[in-house]
């Protein structure tokens, strides 16, 4: 420890600090009144895996029940919930809520996998945006639009992104010959987990269109202002 | 029979099976660093106290995704300092860290420390007057790092970042302290 250090850690002694509070009666009050015991995310994951199948394979083979199956999807590693109301949620500001910037090297170290990436002027995206060492998310403009393209593992458990949709009408699609789903028609919600700890990491509320669909061990998310043929269209040039 | 007290390691696993009982000794256990960690990162003890306890909260139900064998105070530091963010003030509205009164001793002090010792009331003020002039994020490093007495691993929990980016920011912070302080130190 360097003499600043020192001096630094002696100045923590002497700090005014507000008494802490005893903080157990109202956190056991708040827990007791839930009645929630730890949520079993593994065994949730498990079932919720059991079914997706049976969910998408009763959703394309039958269209008179997509709207009523799709209340609760499972695609990848992605969650849609049809939800009354949605839960609190901040707009996302237009430069950050993506979570931290870095090199393409440094996010592909981060999130564990290779991102799958369209063609970018100059060989590759400036920035990755980072958030819960999850979801990477690069800026693609494409015929003058800007949009959100987001990847994370599909599978892995504590890797998790959750969708909770309101007056959003969520259809199955095909992007590439595998199942997608195409989310339009009014505000969403969207929760980021933290791949390491597995709590919620921030949710935000979404207003553009939403293309999700998987790609080898991938699901992808794009978001903008795009139809659905014009999102499928860049989807399958993506990889 | 003498009841053994329970390790850490039982008693977030008694908790992750409902057990109410051993998460109360957890929130006794951890609730002041907690509560410091939100102070520090909120600078308000309102709503330091409100996000150390809806950190316990979401810490508590959010016990199924905990990695069995992982070090448990960061990870529960990193769902409190989150909560702290959500609730963190603009540094304008944020309540300064101030020098506890000459006078005022805390329960246990006999003397001061050797390294309290070390530094008049005056270069403590200066010191902190130069922390607080810190951007936010080389701010927040110091005050989890040398104010909290956090580790490395705990700091880069807090502060949702790499271990690595904790020891940049605060060498880059360290070196912005000596030169404010240049002559002083």
């Amino acid at each position: 420890m360097t003499s600043l250090e020192i001096r630094l850690t002696a100045l923590g002694h002497e700090l005014d600090r507000p008494a802490e509070p005893d903080l157990t009666a109202a956190v056991l009050e708040q827990l007791s009144l839930s009645g929630t015991r730890p949520f079993p995310w593994r065994r949730a994951a498990a079932l919720a895996g059991a079914l997706v199948a049976i969910a998408v394979a009763a959703a394309f083979a039958v269209p008179q029940a997509r709207t009523a199956i799709l209340r609760f999807f499972h695609l990848g590693g992605a969650t849609v919930i049809r939800v009354q109301t949605l839960p609190p949620a901040v707009e996302r500001p237009q430069a950050g809520g993506l979570g931290r910037p870095m090199s393409r090297n440094e996010a592909e170290q981060t999130l564990g996998f290779r991102l799958t990436l369209p063609r970018f002027e100059g060989g590759g995206p400036r920035r990755v945006y980072v958030i819960g060492n999850s979801v990477g998310t690069v800026i693609v403009r494409w015929q003058g639009r800007r949009m959100l393209l987001s990847e994370f593992l599909s599978f892995g458990g504590q890797s998790l992104k959750k969708l909770a949709v309101n007056a959003t009408i969520v259809d199955p699609v095909e992007v590439n010959g595998r199942g997608g789903l195409w989310l339009h028609g009014g505000p969403h919600t969207l929760t980021y987990f933290d791949r390491q700890f597995g709590f919620q990491e921030q949710t935000i509320l979404v207003h553009g269109n939403v293309l999700l669909w998987l790609r080898g061990q991938l699901t992808l998310r794009l978001e903008g202002d795009l139809t659905r043929s014009q999102a499928i269209e860049l989807a399958e040039t993506i990889g | 029979m003498v009841d053994r007290p329970l390790d850490e390691t039982e008693l977030v696993e008694r908790s992750r099976r409902g057990d109410l009982r051993a998460w109360e000794t957890i929130v006794r256990t951890h609730q002041g660093i907690a509560f410091r960690t939100a102070y520090v990162l909120t600078g308000s003890a309102a709503d330091a106290e409100e996000a150390a306890q809806d950190g316990f909260v979401k810490a508590y139900r959010a016990l199924g995704r905990f990695r069995r064998g992982a070090p448990f105070r960061p990870w529960l530091l990193r769902i409190v300092a989150n909560e702290a963010r959500n609730r963190r003030r603009s540094a304008a509205r944020r309540e300064r860290l101030s020098l506890r009164a000459a006078a005022e001793a805390r329960p246990g002090d006999a003397v001061p420390s050797p390294e309290a010792a070390l530094l008049s009331r005056e270069e403590q003020g200066r010191l902190l007057a130069a922390v607080e002039r810190l951007s936010d994020e080389h701010r927040d490093a110091i005050a989890c790092r040398y104010f909290l007495d956090l580790s490395e691993d705990e700091t880069a929990a807090a502060l949702h970042v790499r271990r690595g980016t904790v020891k940049s920011r605060l060498s880059r912070a360290l070196d912005r302290l000596r030169e404010e302080l240049e002559g002083e130190l």
